[in-house]
């Protein structure tokens, strides 16, 4: 048996798949004070269900997935290590200049950032490597030793050294460290180069920033959380999800925890590729993971997961950027708990503000005032308010209308069903621009794209964005509630390995590259050795970092060849960067030379012969009405069919419109679409046929 | 407005302004990933637009502010007079400072949206600074060329180069024949000629999904709501009339007192209109630091968009409530050829900024901006030579950095505004990636304590920046300001530190070095570059101590002058 449990803002979801595939879900609390005990209540919520005791629950239970949203809070709270940065002497405001870039010129109420690591902490070590990795300036090992004197006596838990070009030669970092070693026992360290080789020293720096800062906290909580569940009876392998979509074992995560910063969304798509996939296979897919406050959205292009080192923690130029390859996820602030209004000049407004899970939309009943999409689609009849979340929630659909009819009806002059449908028009439509950023960005059109509709609420208003898009075919899976817990069922164990190294194709070396690709082989074959027994396919994907000339911006470039024999690898690499370029950016440049300023190999292998099972059914679905009064945008009121998921025939047609429920959630179906449901579970809705309700 | 036009509602005006910003947003990020030189890339100096069929501003994506305000209106207004006929398929471009572009160095691709009825709907915009330009010498900022004819930049006053969407190789074949390293230019004119042609094709597709109507519906009704929010903005300030000035430092062209730019602001709150009035200043002077008018216009503009309420919308409706009075032949007016507008979009546009914002902060507490560090420092000089490693020539711009951010009345300064023309969206070269691309070493990048502007809010600091060459020689070129005349304060805010710029020789010694340059470094030698801070808001001694504590323990300012300019 294998748990997946995500650690979330507001819940903590956990997947069990038993020995048989049979799939079921929980929820808990998060507690933020305790992060371990949300994750033990939900295992306990699972052990309840089997009618066994937790410990001997624990005791089947072959692999426990975990994925954590503990450094990012800590990062995003700066509850993090006292932590110093060590850089090269005359340059010691990195964090502070940061790459520059501003949202908004003109709004001058967002303040200027403070650097990751303060001044204060910072320190000028006298050394300079120069480009092409030779020693313009040795480095002075007695200021470093003084250094270390200050960094003891100013009480520092870990430091984070980033000198330049360190990735041409890293001598002197590694040097460092021994120092660090020798004069500060007890402080931890990353080293830049080590973590995240790439050229550009901002990156590195705060890479190694972000990174030395969670060293002490994630290695106790992993501590934790390994003996915590050792004691109540585990005894099995404990792994934990990275950002890089993979999963790597909880001890490794400890040695470099900015790699669990963002994995509960770096997930999703992985779990929408396999059903993006089974629902229409060689379409690229876009996956949408809904929550209360914002609208995460990620990527699977001709089978591949995009990464992008452009991850930010916080928004774009005011968070904190990690530098570190991550899953390329764009995330807007659009979400369930997203609050409209009407602003002095009559436009109406939904989000970013969010009323939050606290205290949250009107319906909910916590004194909530200001009316939010949730209860734009309470008010249309989506969300049947004796149903959500099973009935265990009660919601108040009349306070929801009256704070539709007094913020955004009468200001707006029109019926409270259509104040909630321009609601729901709007949010869509944030969520829509979400989508057209980053396919534009990953040069992928949507009309050709399949939409995977995840988290609780995208079955509310997924329909509308599909129409809006022109996406042909919207997929919830049954698992979509949950849908990061599932991909870490399905993910693989997985390294990336990196090398910087300058070269070009007009001037190709093919002994040096392949010296390049067989260092990383070689971490790559250690990495594949170690994972342990039961472990299968162990699978080698090396990829470039990759531009023409002069452009400033690298392009990740799949490598067709693992070694470069003759002419003709060369060649296909050439042509592997058209085609990537051509994808992205709609155009190839024949003429120019192909530059590489980086080399990667990912190596993965699978844990598991089953990807994902089935949810197992409701025993005890309550009796619904058959059908029930929904409005929607532009045609207006229907009597619109309650169907149960659950109970969906396989590949039998249906057609809106409709309501289909779980306990988790609702999808709108709306008049002309026509939906069925897949062998693997999830509803497919078809959306070739034009709807009204696209336009405005 | 016709009557029978179908009605909006506030919720599908948002929609349809979200759709319009949506495209300018996908032409920008077209523009910005495609492109190649480093100023497109690096210091984002590229805008994208919507402007409507009457050339009005609709919409823009988030863009250098000095490129969209007022400029893409007056362009497309140049394309409809020249050429009266427009047809689908049809681009054009255009960079004359004479008929409506912000300066030569800013190429632009205009391409009108006509309907399947052959009606011309909306023209869309697509403006990216160039690495080079072709002028006479290795820069696109030539700060003393006497006139048009010694910048020596090629001017396409809206030229055809696509007809039936192909390009005329001719005008291609002319750049390449005339602009340093052409293929990175041509890298640059095929990005944007497929960022306007993606605009192109989603204004119509939008208008066949929405109906033209519709469109023309939202068009008033936006322009509108737009101005009403400013005028709704324009009313919580104060009526009243200040005139303020600021002084670019004196430069071979100029008066030797400087180029002081005066600004009269006028406030008429009861009305909710702002005028400026820039007539009042001296005539078009023969260098390169005269305005365009686009850039005229715009300066006047980004100085109360500074001022006032972030949220209002930047488009043609809200430009009806500020009226920027300019005359011909003036150095902040309207130009007449031959006068050269190399360096418009920076210099004379950033003393406009300023003086028009200071003037709003002195009439209205809570309101406006310190003035910004000026010029273009050697730290963000075009670098030019032949790479040793390749045996190739380069020119690119850098941008090593550049602080000058003034404070406001919210916050500090925002540290690396760069100046104001261009709103802090620009990023900062990596040190490594720049050793990379040009053969050149940077020796130090560094915040200088005691330069920010002193005040309740402070100004950015002075950012010192050395580098010089690697086994070659190299030139550098730049523009600097503010080495007399640093970023003043407002409301009792003190001037932020000002801008330096040294050679520093094989033996070590430091020689101060012209400001306007093109300064030619020998292997072994660097080239320090002090940059411009910003000026301060409100009166030091009002400055929250626990702020000052914190700034002495970051290291912005000593503890001397702590005590001395603070009074801690």
């Amino acid at each position: 048996m294998r748990l997946a449990c995500d650690t979330g803002g507001t819940f903590t979801d956990l997947i069990v798949e038993d020995d048989h595939g049979n799939l079921n879900m929980f929820k808990a609390s998060t507690t933020p004070q305790d992060p371990v005990l949300g994750v033990i209540n939900a295992v306990e919520l699972a052990a309840e269900a089997a009618g066994l005791a937790l410990a001997d629950y624990l005791a089947s239970v072959d692999t426990f997935i975990h994925g954590t949203t503990h450094a990012i809070n800590a990062v995003i709270t700066g509850n993090t290590a006292r932590t110093a940065f060590l850089t090269t002497q005359g340059h010691p405001d990195v964090l502070v200049l940061r790459e520059g870039g501003r949202q908004e010129p003109f709004n001058f109420t967002v303040k200027y950032p403070e650097p990751y690591i303060p001044k204060a902490l910072t320190f000028e070590v006298p050394e300079r490597i120069g480009a092409d990795g030779g020693i313009l300036r040795p480095l002075d090992e007695e200021a470093v030793i003084t250094i270390c004197q200050q960094i003891n006596e100013q009480g520092v838990a870990a430091v984070a050294v980033c000198l330049l070009w360190s990735v041409a030669n890293p001598i002197h970092e590694r040097r460092v460290a021994e120092l660090i070693e020798r004069c500060c026992p007890g402080v931890v360290y990353t080293l830049s180069h080590a973590l995240n080789p790439t050229i550009r020293e901002f990156r590195r720096a705060s890479a190694a920033a972000i990174d030395a800062s969670l060293k002490p906290l994630m290695g106790s909580y992993l501590g934790s959380l390994s003996t915590r569940l050792n004691n109540a009876g585990f005894n099995g392998r404990l792994l934990v999800l990275t950002s890089q979509g993979g999963m790597i074992d909880a001890d490794e995560i400890a040695q470099s925890p900015i790699r669990a910063i963002n994995s509960g969304p770096s997930l999703a798509p992985i779990a929408g590729r396999y059903f993006g996939q089974n629902a229409m296979s060689g379409a690229d897919i876009i996956v949408a993971d809904t929550g209360g406050t914002t609208y995460d959205v990620s990527l699977v292009r001709g089978g591949r997961i995009p990464l992008t080192r452009d991850a930010w923690i916080g928004a774009p130029f005011q968070g904190h950027l990690t530098g570190f390859p991550s899953v390329d996820v764009q995330s807007v602030g659009a979400g369930g708990g997203s609050i409209a209004q009407v602003d002095s000049g009559g436009l109406l407004q939904v989000g970013p503000q969010s009323a939050g899970a606290v205290p949250g939309p009107v319906c909910y009943g916590r004194g909530g005032t200001q009316p939010t999409l949730s209860d734009a689609c309470v008010a249309l009849g989506y969300v049947d308010p004796d149903y959500f979340l099973g009935g265990t929630m009660p919601l108040d659909k009349n306070a929801a209308r009256r704070a539709i009819e007094e913020k955004v009806a009468d200001p707006l002059g029109m019926s409270i069903e259509d104040a909630a449908a321009a609601i729901v028009t709007l949010a869509t439509e944030n969520m829509v621009q979400a989508i057209a950023d980053i396919t534009v960005n990953q040069g992928i059109d949507p009309q050709q794209a399949v939409l995977i509709g995840g988290g609780g609420a995208a079955g509310l208003n997924s329909i509308f964005i599909a129409r809006r898009l022109s996406i042909p075919r919207l997929v919830i899976p049954e698992v979509g509630a949950a849908l990061s817990a599932a991909g870490a069922l399905m993910s693989e164990l997985a390294a990336d390995y990196r090398a910087v190294e300058f070269m070009t194709t007009a001037d190709f070396d093919s002994d040096r590259a392949n010296r390049i690709l067989n260092g990383l082989k070689e971490k790559a074959d250690v990495f594949l050795a170690e994972v342990g027994e039961g472990t299968f396919e162990p699978k080698m994907q090396f990829s470039v970092e990759a531009r023409y000339e002069q452009q400033v911006w690298e392009i990740e470039v799949p490598l067709p060849v693992a070694a470069f024999n003759s002419e003709a690898d060369i060649n296909g690499l050439v042509e592997s960067m058209h085609q990537t370029h051509e994808r992205i950016f709609a155009f190839r440049d024949e003429q120019s030379a192909v530059e590489i300023i980086g080399w990667s190999v990912r190596a993965s292998c699978r844990v598991h012969k089953r990807i994902i099972g089935r949810m197992r059914a409701h025993v005890k679905e309550a009796e619904r009405a058959a059908t029930r009064k929904v409005w929607f945008p532009v045609s207006g009121a229907a009597e619109a069919s309650v169907l149960v998921f659950a109970q969906l025939e396989i590949n039998k047609r249906y057609s809106g419109p409709a309501m289909v429920e779980s306990p988790f959630s609702t999808v709108v179906i709306d008049p002309e679409s026509i939906f069925w449901r897949l062998q693997d579970g999830s509803l497919v809705i078809d959306t070739q046929i034009k709807g009204d309700a696209a336009c405005p | 407005m016709p009557l029978d036009l179908p009605a909006l509602d506030g919720a599908q005006l948002a929609v349809l302004n979200n759709r319009f910003e949506g495209i300018a947003r996908k032409m920008a990020n077209t523009l910005l990933r495609a492109g190649r030189s480093g100023v497109l890339n690096r210091a984002r100096d590229f805008s994208a637009c919507i402007v409507t069929a009457d050339n009005q501003l609709l919409a823009a994506a988030e863009s250098l502010p000095i490129h969209v305000l007022s400029g893409p209106d007056l362009m497309a207004a140049a394309m409809q007079q020249f050429h009266p006929q427009l047809r689908k398929g049809d681009a054009f471009l255009h960079n004359s400072p004479y008929h409506g572009c912000s300066h030569p160095a800013d190429h632009s691709i205009l391409v009108p949206v006509i309907d399947d009825e052959g009606i011309h709907r909306f023209t869309v915009v697509a403006k990216a600074h160039q690495a080079d330009i072709g002028n006479s010498i290795p820069t696109t900022y030539h700060g003393t060329a006497r006139d048009v004819y010694e910048e020596g930049a090629l001017i396409f006053p809206a030229v055809k180069v696509q007809q039936d969407y192909l390009t005329n190789n001719d005008i291609v074949r002319m750049c390449e024949m005339r602009i340093r390293v052409p293929e990175q230019w041509k890298g640059d004119f095929l990005a944007m000629i497929g960022a306007a042609r993606i605009g192109e094709r989603e204004v119509l597709a939008l208008g066949r999904e929405i109906g033209w109507n519709q469109l023309e519906t939202f068009k008033t009704r936006w322009l509108d709501y737009s101005e009403e929010r400013m005028a709704d903005a324009i009313s919580k300030l104060p009526s009243g009339t200040r005139i303020a000035t600021s002084t670019h430092d004196a430069i071979a062209g100029t008066p030797e007192q400087g180029v002081q730019i005066k600004a009269q602001v006028a406030v008429l709150a009861d009305e909710k209109k702002i005028i400026i009035d820039l007539r009042d200043n001296i005539d078009a002077l023969p260098c390169g630091l005269n305005l365009s008018e686009a850039c005229a216009r715009t300066s006047a503009l980004i100085g109360v968009f500074n001022s006032i309420e972030h949220t209002v919308p930047k488009n043609a409706g809200a430009f009806r409530r500020v009226d920027v009075r300019l005359r011909e032949n003036c150095v902040a007016g309207i130009p007449r050829h031959p006068t050269s507008c190399s360096a418009a979009t920076t210099n004379i546009a950033d003393r406009v900024c300023a003086a028009t914002q200071a003037a709003i902060a002195e009439l209205a507490e809570g309101f406006g901006m310190a003035e910004v560090g000026a010029g273009l420092s050697p730290a963000s000089g075009v670098v030019s030579g032949v790479d040793p490693r390749t045996g190739k020539v380069f020119i690119n711009q850098l941008f090593l950095g550049a602080t000058g951010g003034g404070a406001t009345a919210h916050n500090d300064a925002w540290l690396t505004y760069l100046h104001a023309g261009n709103g802090g969206l620009c990023f900062i070269d990596s040190i490594e990636l720049d050793e990379l691309c040009q053969p050149i070493w940077v020796r130090s990048r560094r915040l200088l304590p005691d330069t920010e502007g002193a005040g309740r809010l402070r100004g950015a600091s002075s950012l010192e920046v050395e580098f010089g060459p690697v086994n070659c020689a190299v030139d550098v070129a730049f523009v600097s300001d503010g080495m007399l005349n640093g970023p003043k304060g407002v409301r009792g805010g003190e001037t932020g530190g000002c801008s330096r710029q040294y050679r520093r020789n094989r033996d070590g010694t430091l020689v101060e070095v012209e400001q306007v340059n093109v300064l030619h470094l020998h292997n072994g030698e660097t080239l320090v570059s002090i940059t411009s801070g910003g000026g301060g808001y409100g009166k030091p001694s009002e400055r929250d101590r626990a702020l000052v504590r914190h700034d002495i323990a970051e290291g912005w300012i000593t503890p001397e002058r702590a005590k001395s300019v603070y009074g801690l």
